[in-house]
C-alpha cells in the first residue's frame, strides 16, 4: 500500500511517541519491580515494632487493633503496587504493539529492491580467512585448556569437605589415632582401647606413705570420669549437685591451673536427673585433641573448652533419662566429636564440629539405654566408632555416622565398652557372655564364652590376648583369636576400672585401689601389687613414664623420680 | 479491496486474539486478591483443576502434523509467502496462546535428554514426537517447522519488516551462542538441574500474560529489536535451531530461490534478512587457492584438538557449572555457613535444617552431581568444539559457487525470498 509523505510522517512521529511511552513505562516497571522486590511490608519497621509492642501486652485490645490496621494497610500498599506492575505490562506490551504498528506502517512505502548491493565475496580470501581462523581458534583454546587446568582445578574444593577438613591431619593407619608416649586422649587411652604407648611406667608405689607418689592432689568436686591427658595438663570432671566443673592440672606439678563450668552457658541444663545419686553426673570421662577438651555431663550438657580454659561453644543435648545415669565418654576423630547418646526416649550417636559445635551428623540407633562408650577402630580401611549396644554391636563410619554394619551382641545391662585389636571385636555384659566378633563388611561372632563376663570393666585386647577384669574380682587372658583361656586368676576386690596395657604388662586397678601388675603374656606372671591407698574406679591414664590415677577424693602421680 | 489489505490482516487478528485473551485474563485479575473478610468466613480448603483430556496432545501432534505437512507444501510445491505467514499466525494462535506455548519442540529437548540419561524419568509420548516430527520434517523439506510452525518464529515474524544487515563476522559470533546453548541445556536438564531454556523462554511470558516481569520484558525488548535484526532469537538463542541446521543440511528437498535456473541478476541479495543466501562468488575468481595437499589432511587433526581442548575446558569448569543445581547450591551455602560463619538464610537452607538431615548426606548428595558435571560437560565441551572447528573446515574447503542458493543450514524457509526472483518456472 501506498502513503502519502505527510501520512508517512505522520507515521513516524507516532512511532517515536509509541517508542518513548514503552521506554518511559518499561523504565517504570523496573523501578517498581526493583522496589517490589526488595520491600516486604511485613518486615518494615514500623510494623515490627508495633508487633513487638502487641506481644508484649496481647491483652491489649487498643493495640490488637492498631496491628490490624496497621497489617492491613501494608498489605493493601503491597497489593496495589502488584496491581500497578501488572498494569503497566500491558501497558507495555500496548505501547510496544503500536511502535511496531507505525513502524511498519512508516516503511511499507520502502522499495523492494535498493540500489546498492554489497560487493561479490572473493572465494580464495573467504578460504583463507576461514583458514587462519581455525588455526588461530585451536591455538587459543589449547592455551586456554592448559590456563583453566592449572587455575581452575586447585580452586575447586573438594565437595563435602570444609577448609578444616581439608587441612585436617589423619592419623596413620587408616586414620585411627594410634598410643603415643605423651598423650593419652580419651578414656582408655588412644582410641578408647586400653593401650597406652611409651615405656618405663612404674611399677611399685604407696599411696600411704608416699613412695613414687610424686605429686596427689584433692579433686574439688566429685566424679567418676576418668584423667585424660595432652602434652602437659590433664582434664578431669567434677560434680555435686548441678555444679559442674572441667578441671585442667599440670602434669608436673599437680597445680590446677583453670577450673571450667560445666553449667554456666545459655541453654545449660540444671536439672538432676534421676539416675545413681552415688555416681553424680561427673562419669564420662572427657576428650581432648590438640587445642580443645570436651566434656560431657549427665544432665545432657556438652561443652567445648580450649587449653586455657576460654569456652568454645556449649550446648545441652536433653536430659538423658536413665535408670542407672548417662556415663558414654566422649571420643575425638579428626575433627569430629563423637557422642553416644543413651536415653531411654532416645539413642543416637553424634558427630559435632570439634570447633564450632554444630552437629555435622546425627544416627539414631535401636535398642535400650546402655552405659558402654564407644570406641575408634579401622577395619577394611575404614576409621569407625564400634558401640556396644543392647541387643546389638555396631559400627558406624567415623566421618559420616552411617552404619556400617551390626551384629546381635548381649540384651543385659550393658556397660562394658568393646575391646579392639586388628581383626576383632570383643564385648560382654554382666551375667550373660564374653563375644568375639570378627570384625568387617561381613561381621561374624568368631567365638563366645561365658566364664568371665566383666559388667563395668573395659578389655583391653592385643593382636594376641585379650585381658578381663570382672566384677568379682577375677583377671583372665584369652586367646585373642580363640575362646582357650590361657591363665586366669583370682583377687578379693572386684574391678571397675578398665585394665591397660603399657609397656608389656597389664595394669588391674581394683576397687580398694591396689594395682595388680600381671605380665601381657600368654602364661601368669604376677609383677607387683602396689596400693593406691585409696578406693578407685576410674581407669588411669599413662603418659611420659608416669601413671595418673583418680582416687574416690585426690588425683594421684606416680613416677619412679 | 481484499488485496489491499491482506497484508495488514495478520495484525489485525492478532490484535483481536490478543486483546481477547486479555480480557479473559482481565476477568480473572478482577478477583485478585481475594478480598478479606472480617467474618469467620473460611475459603473451602479444596479446589478441583479439571484437567486437559489425554485426547487433546494427541490432537496438538495431530494439528502439528498438518501444520508442517502445509507449510512443506507451500515451501516446497504452492512457493507463497503469504500462505506461509497464514500458517505462521494459526501456529501462533494455536501454539502460542491457545496452548500457552507448552509442549513446544524447543523445550523438548530438555525432554529427551533428561529421559536418555535418567532412568527415573519417562518422557511422554507427546513430548517425544514434538521432538522428533519437525526434525523428521527438516531431514525431508528443510527448516519448515521454523517458516510456519514454531509460535516463537512466528511473534517474531510478526516484527520482523525492517532490516539492518548484521556484519557477517557478528554474525558468525552470535550464531555460536545457540550451540553453547544447547549444550548447557543438555547438560543441565540431563544432570536434573534445570530446564533453563522453558526458564528463559522470552515469549511464554506473552502467551500467558504471566511470567516473571524480567522475562515479559526481555520478550518485548527482543520483539522491538527484531524490527531491526529480524528473528534474534531464532539467529542467536534458540537451541532447537541447532538440531534443526544440521539436520537441514542432509535434507532431501528444500525451498530454493528461483523456481528455475539461478540467472544470476543479484535481485534476491538484499531479500534475505536472515542473512541465509549463498552468494555466488566474484565471477573469475572461482577456483580453488587452496589446493589439496598433504597440509591440508593436517586440518581434521586441528579439529581434533580444538575438541579435546574444549572438553577439558568443560572438565575444569563443570564444578562451576554445577551450582546451577539446587543440592549444589545448598550445599555450598551450607558449607560457606560452617567455615566463615555467614548465616544460610535462604528458603531451601531453612527448609534443609528444619528436616534434621545430616550434613553428609547433602554433602554426598553434592558429590554426585558433580561427579554427573564431569563425565557430562567434556561431553558439552567436544560437541562445541567439533561444531567449531568444522564450522571453519567447511568455509575453508567449500566449492565455489557459481547460483544464488539458500544456505541449507540456516535457511528457515519462510519464503520472502521468493517474490524477489524473476524467473518463471518452467
Amino acid at each position: 500500500m501506498n502513503f502519502t509523505e505527510k501520512q508517512i510522517s505522520l507515521f513516524r512521529t507516532l512511532s517515536i511517541i509509541a517508542g518513548i511511552f514503552t521506554m518511559i513505562i518499561a523504565f517504570t516497571m523496573i523501578m517498581s519491580l526493583i522496589q517490589l522486590k526488595s520491600s516486604d511490608p511485613l518486615s518494615s519497621p514500623a510494623l515490627v515494632a508495633v508487633y513487638e509492642q502487641f506481644d508484649r501486652d496481647p491483652d491489649n485490645t487498643v493495640n490488637a487493633e492498631y496491628v490490624r490496621s496497621l497489617d492491613l494497610i501494608a498489605r493493601k500498599a503491597y497489593f496495589t503496587a502488584r496491581w500497578q506492575l501488572e498494569a503497566g505490562s500491558y501497558l507495555l506490551v500496548i505501547g510496544a504493539a503500536l511502535f511496531v504498528l507505525f513502524r511498519w506502517l512508516t516503511y511499507s512505502n520502502e522499495p523492494l529492491i535498493r540500489t546498492k548491493l554489497s560487493p561479490r565475496p572473493v572465494l580464495s580470501e573467504n578460504q583463507n580467512r576461514n583458514r587462519r581462523y581455525l588455526i588461530i581458534s585451536a591455538s587459543a583454546v589449547v592455551v586456554l585448556a592448559v590456563i583453566s587446568s592449572f587455575i581452575l582445578r586447585p580452586l575447586m574444593p573438594d565437595p563435602g569437605r570444609t577448609k578444616s577438613e581439608s587441612v585436617a591431619a589423619v592419623s596413620p593407619k587408616g586414620g585411627i589415632p594410634q598410643p603415643d608416649e605423651i598423650n593419652f586422649p580419651f578414656f582408655r587411652g588412644a582410641g578408647s582401647r586400653g593401650i597406652a604407648g611409651g615405656e618405663g611406667y612404674p611399677v611399685n608405689w604407696n599411696g600411704n606413705s608416699g613412695e613414687n607418689i610424686r605429686w596427689k592432689i584433692p579433686v574439688p568436686k566429685h566424679g567418676k570420669s576418668s584423667p585424660v591427658i595432652w602434652r602437659d595438663k590433664i582434664f578431669l570432671t567434677g560434680s555435686e549437685g548441678s555444679d559442674l566443673e572441667i578441671y585442667c592440672i599440670d602434669k608436673n606439678t599437680g597445680n590446677i591451673l583453670w577450673t571450667g563450668s560445666g553449667s554456666d552457658f545459655p541453654g545449660a541444663s540444671e536439672e538432676i536427673p534421676e539416675s545413681d545419686q552415688e555416681a553424680g553426673m561427673a562419669v564420662p570421662t572427657p576428650a581432648v585433641a590438640e587445642g580443645v577438651v570436651c566434656a560431657i555431663f549427665g544432665n545432657g550438657n556438652l561443652l567445648a573448652f580450649d587449653h586455657d580454659g576460654k569456652q568454645l561453644w556449649a550446648t545441652n543435648l536433653g536430659v538423658p533419662e536413665h535408670m542407672y545415669g548417662y556415663s558414654s565418654s566422649l571420643l575425638i576423630w579428626s575433627d569430629i566429636l563423637i557422642v553416644q547418646y543413651d536415653s531411654d526416649t532416645r539413642l543416637a550417636v553424634m558427630g559435632f564440629d570439634l570447633k564450632t559445635g554444630k552437629i555435622k551428623w546425627e544416627t539414631p540407633r535401636r535398642g535400650r539405654a546402655v552405659n558402654s562408650s564407644p570406641v575408634l577402630a579401622s577395619f577394611d580401611g575404614i576409621p569407625q566408632i564400634i558401640i556396644n549396644g543392647s541387643p546389638d554391636v555396631t559400627a558406624f563410619e567415623a566421618s559420616t555416622g552411617k552404619e556400617l554394619w551390626t551384629i546381635p551382641g548381649v540384651k543385659n545391662d550393658v556397660a562394658v565398652s568393646p575391646g579392639i585389636n586388628k581383626d576383632y571385636v570383643y564385648i560382654s555384659a554382666n551375667y550373660e557372655k564374653l563375644i568375639a566378633i570378627k570384625a568387617g563388611k561381613n561381621p561374624v561372632v568368631a567365638w563366645e564364652d561365658n566364664t568371665y563376663t566383666p559388667d563395668v570393666s573395659s578389655p583391653a585386647a592385643t593382636d594376641e590376648f585379650l585381658f578381663i577384669a570382672d566384677g568379682t574380682g577375677g583377671i583372665a587372658c584369652y586367646d585373642a583369636a580363640g575362646s582357650k583361656i590361657l591363665w586366669e586368676n583370682y583377687f578379693s576386690e572386684p574391678f571397675y576400672a578398665s585394665p591397660v596395657v603399657a609397656d608389656g604388662k597389664v595394669y588391674y586397678l581394683d576397687r580398694k585401689g591396689t594395682m595388680h601388675i600381671v605380665k601381657a603374656a600368654g602364661s601368669y606372671e604376677l609383677i607387683s601389687q602396689p596400693e593406691l591407698g585409696e578406693d578407685a574406679d576410674c581407669t588411669p591414664a599413662f603418659s611420659e613414664k608416669r601413671i595418673y590415677i583418680r582416687g574416690i577424693n585426690n588425683l594421684y602421680c606416680i613416677s619412679n623420680d | 479491496m481484499f488485496r489491499k489489505f491482506s497484508r495488514i490482516i495478520p495484525y489485525l487478528l492478532t490484535g483481536l486474539m490478543f486483546i481477547g485473551h486479555s480480557v479473559l485474563y482481565a476477568q480473572q485479575q478482577m478477583r485478585y486478591p481475594r478480598p478479606e473478610f472480617e467474618t469467620d468466613y473460611t475459603y473451602p480448603e479444596y479446589q478441583y483443576i479439571y484437567q486437559r483430556s489425554p485426547v487433546w496432545e494427541y490432537i496438538d501432534v495431530a494439528v502439528l502434523i498438518a501444520a508442517l505437512t502445509l507449510t512443506s507444501w507451500l515451501v516446497l510445491k504452492k512457493r507463497w509467502r503469504q500462505g506461509i505467514v497464514w500458517v505462521s499466525l494459526f501456529s501462533l494462535a494455536y501454539f502460542g496462546f491457545y496452548r500457552q506455548g507448552c509442549i513446544c519442540a524447543v523445550g523438548s529437548v530438555q525432554n529427551v535428554s533428561l529421559a536418555l540419561f535418567n532412568s527415573d524419568y519417562s518422557m511422554p509420548l507427546v513430548a517425544l514426537l514434538f521432538f522428533l516430527l519437525p526434525l523428521g520434517f527438516a531431514l525431508f523439506s528443510g527448516r519448515v517447522f521454523c517458516a510456519g510452525v514454531c509460535p516463537l518464529g512466528a511473534i517474531q515474524e510478526l516484527t520482523a519488516f525492517r532490516q539492518v544487515k548484521v556484519n557477517p563476522k557478528v554474525e558468525a559470533v552470535l550464531g555460536s551462542i545457540p550451540f553453547v546453548y544447547l549444550g548447557l541445556a543438555v547438560l543441565f536438564s540431563a544432570t536434573g538441574s534445570q530446564f533453563i531454556i522453558c526458564r528463559y523462554d522470552p515469549f511464554v511470558g506473552i502467551f500467558r500474560l504471566g511470567a516473571p516481569y524480567t522475562m515479559v520484558i526481555f520478550g518485548s525488548l527482543l520483539l522491538i529489536t527484531g524490527i531491526f535484526v529480524n528473528r534474534p532469537y531464532c539467529r542467536y538463542l534458540c537451541p532447537y535451531g541447532v538440531l534443526l541446521n544440521i539436520f537441514s543440511r542432509f535434507s532431501y528437498r528444500h525451498l530454493s530461490i528461483t523456481p528455475a535456473e539461478c540467472i544470476n541478476c543479484r535481485r534476491c541479495e538484499p531479500s534475505c534478512p536472515y542473512g541465509a543466501i549463498n552468494v555466488s562468488d566474484k565471477a573469475g575468481e572461482n577456483e580453488l587457492t587452496v589446493k589439496p595437499s598433504t597440509v591440508r589432511l593436517l586440518y581434521p587433526f586441528l579439529i581434533i584438538f580444538i575438541a579435546l581442548s574444549l572438553g577439558l575446558i568443560a572438565y575444569n569448569t563443570a564444578p562451576l557449572l554445577a551450582g546451577v543445581n539446587k543440592n549444589v547450591m545448598l550445599a555450598r551455602e551450607i558449607r560457606l555457613e560452617k567455615e566463615t560463619g555467614i548465616k544460610a538464610e535462604s528458603e531451601a537452607a531453612l527448609a534443609f535444617r528444619e528436616s534434621a538431615t545430616p550434613e553428609e548426606e547433602l554433602f554426598a548428595e553434592e558429590l554426585i552431581v558433580i561427579k554427573r558435571f564431569r563425565a557430562g560437560a567434556p561431553l558439552v565441551g567436544i560437541f562445541l568444539g567439533l561444531s567449531l572447528g568444522i564450522g571453519f573446515y567447511r568455509r575453508m574447503t567449500r566449492l565455489p559457487r557459481t547460483e544464488y542458493e539458500p544456505d541449507r543450514g540456516r535457511c528457515i524457509s519462510c519464503g520472502k525470498c521468493f517474490r524477489y526472483c524473476p524467473v518463471k518456472p518452467n
